[in-house]
């Protein structure tokens, strides 16, 4: 079941439209936790992003090994709706400001 | 004795014995209901509730179910509780509807067989059991799981126990998540 999401979060983050093209300045990370299969959040990579086999394998092994990874950039209420649904997988992610 | 799941022409297949179902459905409740119960304010206004909209704002008191529910954002509690008023309903909504499947599929008859949208379901029903069971054996870094098998060695009846249930869940997955990869085809990307 591919999650289903509810209405982005509207805040009041100033925006400038042009910018956020260039630069997106939001990003979702993923944290190492010792549950989560490997095989598990490659799979999830996979089917939720449609990240290829290589890209999937690649960010879960920096969860593994480098304790988190950014597997997501783009607007806030972009990665709003990425962190809800990794966290829908079980998965632990989280957001922030990319700076 | 069980044999993990499979992908075959009708589905994905798994051996399970009676114990191993009844001990599996029970746990998809377990967790079920620690995601049912409310631990914020007991008040909800029903029209925010129909558009997902929940009271909730504070990390979960329970460890296991903030592993569920965890914050959105590390180090913004503004933020993260602003995310979870939002999120949070839905969230609970969706975990205890793919655990509910899951246990619904126990009570078939002979082999388990599940299609593509129920394995789905049962992959994301075994993480979260998977991750309650964990927080609840004090299994958090990588290292803890070695530490609780020399517990378990040393006779510590209820972390050895534990342990071997948490110890089929992951095989269990394993198998599962190997059949749902199974057909996963790379499309190439611009």
């Amino acid at each position: 079941m591919d999650a289903v999401v509810t209405s982005p979060v509207e805040l009041d983050e100033p925006r400038s439209g042009l910018d956020q093209a260039v630069t997106p300045p939001w990003v979702t990370l993923v944290w190492n936790d010792p549950v989560n299969l490997m095989s598990y959040v490659s799979y999830v990579f996979r089917s939720y992003f449609g990240y290829a086999e290589a890209k999937a394998d690649k960010l879960m092994l920096d969860v593994h090994e480098k304790g988190r990874a950014a597997v997501s950039h783009g607007s806030r209420e972009e990665m709003e709706r990425d962190v809800e649904a990794l966290q829908g997988y079980g998965l632990w992610a989280t957001m922030r400001k990319d700076d | 004795m069980a044999r993990g799941f499979q992908r075959g022409r009708r589905g994905i297949r798994a051996k399970l014995d009676a114990h191993e179902k009844s001990l599996l459905a029970h746990l998809f409740v377990e967790v079920y209901e620690l995601l049912d119960a409310h631990d914020g304010p007991a008040e909800q206004d029903p029209l925010a509730v129909m558009v997902g909209i929940g009271t909730a704002v504070d990390t979960p008191a329970d460890p296991a179910l903030a592993r569920l529910l965890p914050d959105g954002h590390r180090d913004d509690p503004q933020a993260s509780a602003d995310f979870r008023r939002y999120t949070e309903l839905g969230l609970r909504d969706r975990k205890r509807a793919g655990l509910e499947t899951a246990r619904v599929t126990l009570g078939r008859e002979g082999t388990l067989v599940l299609d593509d949208g129920e394995a789905r379901a049962w992959a994301v029903a075994l993480t979260d059991v998977r991750l309650v069971l964990a927080e609840r054996m004090g299994l958090r870094t990588d290292e803890d799981h070695d530490r609780l098998l020399e517990q378990a060695e040393d006779e510590d009846e209820g972390v050895s126990v534990m342990l071997s249930l948490y110890d089929f869940l992951t095989w269990l997955q394993e198998t599962l998540v190997a059949a749902l990869v199974a057909p996963l085809r790379d499309v190439p990307e611009d």
